[in-house]
């Protein structure tokens, strides 16, 4: 849908459209990121975190982008940097804070892969559509098993989410879960939130 | 559980369905908006008086 297309969908479930909604800004850091990747900085992206998760469930407020993204090691070095990346963008003006880097008015932190679990996340990612712009974004039941290995409050509540609103695929998931050694922390997450019936 | 208040869990259900029934893009829209607000919540007088006693 473009900008000034039909937005229908959202008026119909009482959402007012406010005229600067009336397109998608995280589409131009989409943009951008697709140029790193078609100009050989980075290889295969996925969106995870958030916004990967607004994927499959109802959008829930987030201020930053999760980009999990592969890289190439630097001639000579055994070492995976983001170097790359940062110069790429600082050098055509955008902005680092900490972690993140501001592209196009959206907070965005490059996560390189740190083991298998991520590995296989960025591989298995879905390919999608934002405006007709393609992206990738992280399966349900990868993000799932993520949150589940980085286990902060937050996490389990997007967990939850994702149980009830009935998105995953129950093989699936537990395929990775047993692949990635979370079936303990699943387990201990049952307990806690179904009282041992995930 | 009375009747009234199953009404609004079935009806507070039936619009996470609808939401999560969108388009990305249509969800990447609610998402910029629902920034939006949280940002213009954090840079509120209120909000920062309100931390400042915590």
């Amino acid at each position: 849908m473009g900008r000034g297309e039909d937005d229908s969908a959202l008026r119909r479930d009482g959402f007012e459209i406010c005229p600067w909604l009336s397109g998608i800004g995280m589409k131009a850091t989409l943009e951008v990121i697709n140029r790193m990747q078609a100009d050989g900085v980075i290889g295969k992206y996925a969106i995870g975190g958030a916004v990967g998760a607004t994927f499959y469930l109802e959008a829930s407020a987030t201020l930053d982008i999760d980009i999990f993204v592969s890289l190439k090691n630097p001639p000579g070095s055994p070492l995976l940097t983001l170097a790359p990346i940062y110069d790429y963008l600082t050098s055509r003006g955008y902005k680092t804070e900490k972690e993140y880097i501001d592209i196009e008015g959206w907070p965005v932190q490059f996560l390189p892969p740190s083991g298998a679990l991520d590995e296989e996340a960025l591989a298995q990612a879905i390919e999608t559509e934002v405006q007709e712009l393609p992206t990738r974004v992280i399966t349900a039941e990868h993000l799932v098993a993520l949150a589940l290995r980085t286990a902060r409050a937050k996490d389990f509540a997007r967990i939850l989410q994702f149980v009830e609103a009935g998105v995953l695929n129950a093989d699936r998931l537990d395929q990775i879960l047993k692949r990635h050694g979370l079936l303990e922390k699943w387990e201990q997450f049952g307990v806690k939130f179904f009282r041992g019936n995930p | 559980m009375n009747d009234w208040m199953r009404k609004v869990l079935d009806s507070k259900r039936a619009a996470r369905r609808r939401l999560r029934a969108l388009s990305f893009s249509e969800k990447l829209k609610l998402l910029e908006k629902l920034r939006e607000r949280s940002l213009e919540i954090s840079r509120s007088p209120l909000r920062r008086r309100e931390n400042k006693k915590v």
